[in-house]
C-alpha cells in the first residue's frame, strides 16, 4: 500500500507523457486531448460544486466566453491562442466574479436556475452580436502552424500541463484556510458565517477560480476545432459533462473529477461509435446520470474508500483512526469540518 | 428599436395576453410541484414537448384533433408523473440540489428518446382551421385573433379552473395545500405525504399534457426545444413566486405580453432575452417573486 502511494503519481505521469507515442493514430490524440480537457474542467467545476456545494448548471457559459475571446483575439489581433488563452481566461474569471457577486445572493435551486439563465443570456447575445461573433454560422480561426503529422499532439501536452496546474490549485485550495471555509459553507452556511468565515467573499472567489480553468479550456478548444458557433460553444451539455464526471468520480474529492473524465470520455466515444447518433447518446447520458445520482450519490472514490475502511475496521480500532485516514491518501476525500478540526 | 402604431401595438398586446393564457397552463404544474416538493422539475419542458409530440403523432396517424387527443395524453402523462415521482424522484428526497440534477437528467433522457423517435425536423400540427382568424372591429381598430390562440386560452381557462376546483373542493386538494404550507404538520395530521406528492406530480404532468396539445397547434418544435421552453416556464414561476398558483397565472400573462411587445419593439430574435433578464432580475432582487412568500429550503 505504501509503495502504491509513493509510486502511482510518477507512474501515471509517465504513462500520460508516453501515451501519444504509443498510440500514434490521430484518433487517440483527439481522445487523449478530450480526456485532459474535461478532466481539467471537471476539476475546476468541483471547486465550486464539490467543495462549496453550489452546483452550477451553466458553467459552459465560461467555456463559450473563453472560446469566443480567444478566437476573436486570434482573428483581429493575431494573438496565438495557446499563449493568449491563460490571460484571456483571467478576464472571463473577472466576469464570473462580477456575475457571482450578483448570482450568489441566491442559493439552492434558485442558484441553479440563475446559472442556466446566465448561460442562455450569453448564448442569445453571441447569436445576436453579429458584428463581433458572426452570429449563428460562427467564427473560424487560423489553423495551427505545425505540420499535420504532429496533428493533435501539442494540444494534448498543453492540456496535460494545465490539468496538473488545475489539480495543484484544487489540492492547494482544499488544504488551505480558504478551502476549509468553502467546505464549511457547504456543510452549513449559517454556522460558517457565525464562526467568522466571510462567506460572500469566499463563494465569489471560488466561483471565479472555477470559471478560470473552464474558460481556458474553452479557449484551447476553440483553437483545436478551429471553428466555433454559439450553439456548440454555449452548449449546456458541456456543463452537464463536468457535473456527471465529478459526481461519478467523487464529489468534493481531489481525484474524483479526473477519474470521472477518464471513465466518461472513452465511454461516450464508444456509445457514439456503437449507435452512431447523438440523440441516443443524450438518452444514455441522461439515464447514466440518473443511475449515478440515485445509486452512487457519493461517487466511486468515496464509495471504495468506505468499503476498504469497513473491511479493515477491526484492525483500524487498534491503530487509531488517524493512521487509517492517512493510509488511504489515494482518495483525498474531503472530511467534514468537524473531522478536520479534530485532525488539527 | 422603433415604436409601431397604436393599432399594431394593441393587436400585439391582445395576442400577447392570449399567449399568456397558454403559458399559464404550461407553467402551472411546475409551480405546483415546487410548492409541494420543493424541487424544480427541469424535465417539465421535456414533458411539454413529449405531449406535443403525442398530439402531433395522433394527428398525423389518426387525424385526431389536438383538442380531442388530450383525452389520451392527459391520463398517460398523469401515470408517467405518478411513476416518476414514486420510484425515481422520491429516492433523493431531502436534497433539492440532487432533485434538480435528477429532473435535468430526465430531461436529457427524454430529449434523446424523442430525437431518435421523431428526428430533429421541426414539427407542428396544421389543421384545417390553423390559419383562420376572428376579425373584431372596434371603431377604428381592427383586431385579428387566430382561432388556435383563442382556443388555447379557452382550454387553458377550463384546465386551470378544474385544477382550482380540485385544490379547493376535494380532500386531495386540501391535502396538497396543507403539504405546501407545512409538510411535517400535514404529516402529523394524517396526510399521506408520499401519496400527495405522487398525485401532485401526476396532476402537474396532466396539465402540461393539456398545455402540450395547445402548444403543438401554435408553435413549431423539435426534441431540443425543451431547453428554451423550460427557461420560459421557469422565469414565469420565478416571477410569480415559486409555489404560488395565482402568481404563476399573473406572471404568465405579464410575460406573454412583454414578449409579444418586445418582439415588435426590438426584434423577434432578441425577444426571448426578455424572459431571461426578468428571471435573473427577479431571482436577485425579489427572490420571492410577485405573489410568493419567502420559502426556506430545508
Amino acid at each position: 500500500m505504501d509503495n502504491l502511494r509513493r509510486w502511482w503519481k510518477p507512474t501515471a505521469l509517465l504513462i500520460l507523457l508516453a501515451y501519444p507515442w504509443i498510440f500514434r493514430a490521430p484518433y487517440y490524440h483527439v481522445l487523449g486531448f478530450n480526456v485532459m480537457l474535461f478532466a481539467t474542467m471537471a476539476t475546476s467545476w468541483n471547486i465550486m460544486g464539490g467543495y462549496t456545494g453550489y452546483k452550477s448548471l451553466g458553467h459552459s457559459a465560461f467555456y463559450g466566453l473563453g472560446a469566443y475571446f480567444v478566437a476573436i483575439a486570434a482573428n483581429q489581433l493575431g494573438w496565438n491562442p495557446l499563449v493568449s488563452a491563460p490571460f484571456l481566461a483571467l478576464i472571463v474569471a473577472l466576469v464570473a466574479v462580477i456575475l457571482g457577486w450578483i448570482m450568489l445572493r441566491t442559493s439552492g435551486s434558485a442558484f441553479v436556475i440563475s446559472t442556466i439563465a446566465m448561460l442562455l443570456i450569453f448564448r442569445l447575445t453571441a447569436l445576436n452580436l453579429r458584428e463581433i461573433t458572426k452570429g449563428a454560422p460562427g467564427l473560424s480561426q487560423p489553423l495551427p502552424p505545425w505540420t499535420p503529422e504532429f496533428s493533435r499532439m501539442p494540444f494534448y501536452y498543453y492540456m496535460v500541463v494545465w490539468l496538473i496546474i488545475a489539480l495543484f490549485v484544487s489540492w492547494y485550495i482544499r488544504r488551505s484556510r480558504f478551502g476549509l471555509g468553502l467546505v464549511a459553507i457547504r456543510d452549513d452556511e449559517g454556522k460558517a458565517e457565525m464562526v467568522g468565515v466571510n462567506t460572500t467573499l469566499y463563494k465569489i472567489l471560488a466561483f471565479g477560480v472555477s470559471a478560470y480553468f473552464v474558460a481556458l479550456c474553452g479557449g484551447v478548444w476553440s483553437y483545436f476545432t478551429s471553428h466555433i458557433s454559439p450553439v456548440f460553444a454555449f452548449d449546456i451539455i458541456v456543463g452537464v459533462d463536468m457535473i456527471l464526471m465529478t459526481m461519478l468520480g467523487g464529489l468534493g474529492t481531489l481525484w474524483g473529477p479526473v477519474l470521472g473524465a477518464f471513465i466518461l470520455i472513452p465511454t461516450s466515444d464508444l456509445i457514439l461509435f456503437t449507435f452512431g447518433s447523438s440523440t441516443i447518446y443524450l438518452a444514455i447520458i441522461g439515464v447514466l446520470m440518473m443511475v449515478v445520482i440515485i445509486f452512487l450519490p457519493k461517487g466511486i472514490l468515496p464509495t471504495i474508500q468506505q468499503w476498504i475502511q469497513d473491511r479493515r475496521a477491526p484492525r483500524a480500532a487498534h491503530q487509531g483512526a488517524l493512521s487509517m485516514a492517512e493510509m488511504h491518501g489515494l482518495t483525498d476525500d474531503s472530511p467534514s469540518v468537524e473531522e478536520e478540526i479534530r485532525h488539527d | 428599436m422603433h415604436l409601431p402604431s397604436w393599432n399594431v401595438l394593441i393587436q400585439v398586446a391582445v395576442i400577447g395576453i392570449l399567449t399568456g393564457g397558454v403559458y399559464a397552463l404550461m407553467a402551472t404544474g411546475l409551480t405546483l410541484i415546487f410548492g409541494v416538493m420543493r424541487v424544480i422539475n427541469i424535465a417539465h419542458g421535456a414533458f411539454l414537448i413529449l405531449s406535443a409530440y403525442i398530439s402531433y403523432w395522433m394527428f398525423t396517424a389518426y387525424g385526431l384533433d389536438p383538442f380531442l387527443s388530450v383525452i389520451v395524453s392527459v391520463p398517460l402523462l398523469f401515470v408517467i408523473g405518478l411513476i416518476f415521482q414514486r420510484y425515481v424522484l422520491s429516492r433523493v428526497q431531502g436534497d433539492p440540489g440532487l432533485g434538480v440534477l435528477l429532473t435535468f437528467a430526465m430531461a436529457l433522457t427524454l430529449e434523446g428518446l424523442m430525437g431518435s423517435l421523431w428526428e430533429s425536423t421541426g414539427r407542428s400540427v396544421r389543421t384545417a382551421y390553423t390559419s383562420n382568424v376572428f376579425v373584431i372591429e372596434l371603431s377604428d381598430i381592427t383586431l385579428r385573433l387566430p382561432w388556435v390562440r383563442v382556443g388555447g386560452l379557452v382550454a387553458a381557462v377550463i384546465a386551470l379552473l378544474s385544477i382550482f376546483l380540485i385544490l379547493s373542493r376535494t380532500n386531495l386538494g386540501r391535502a396538497i395545500r396543507a403539504t405546501i404550507q407545512n409538510r411535517s404538520a400535514a404529516q402529523l395530521m394524517g396526510v399521506n405525504v408520499e401519496r400527495v406528492q405522487a398525485m401532485t406530480f401526476g396532476i402537474s404532468l396532466g396539465t402540461v399534457a393539456a398545455g402540450g396539445a395547445m402548444f403543438s397547434l401554435i408553435w413549431t418544435f423539435n426534441s431540443g426545444s425543451h431547453e428554451e421552453w423550460i427557461s420560459k416556464m421557469l422565469s414565469i414561476i420565478v416571477l410569480g413566486g415559486m409555489g404560488s398558483l395565482p402568481g404563476a397565472f399573473l406572471a404568465a400573462i405579464i410575460m406573454g405580453l412583454a414578449e409579444s411587445v418586445a418582439a415588435v419593439v426590438m426584434s423577434s430574435y432578441l425577444s426571448p432575452i426578455v424572459f431571461y433578464l426578468i428571471l435573473f432580475i427577479t431571482l436577485i432582487f425579489r427572490p420571492q417573486g410577485l405573489l410568493g412568500v419567502k420559502v426556506r429550503e430545508e
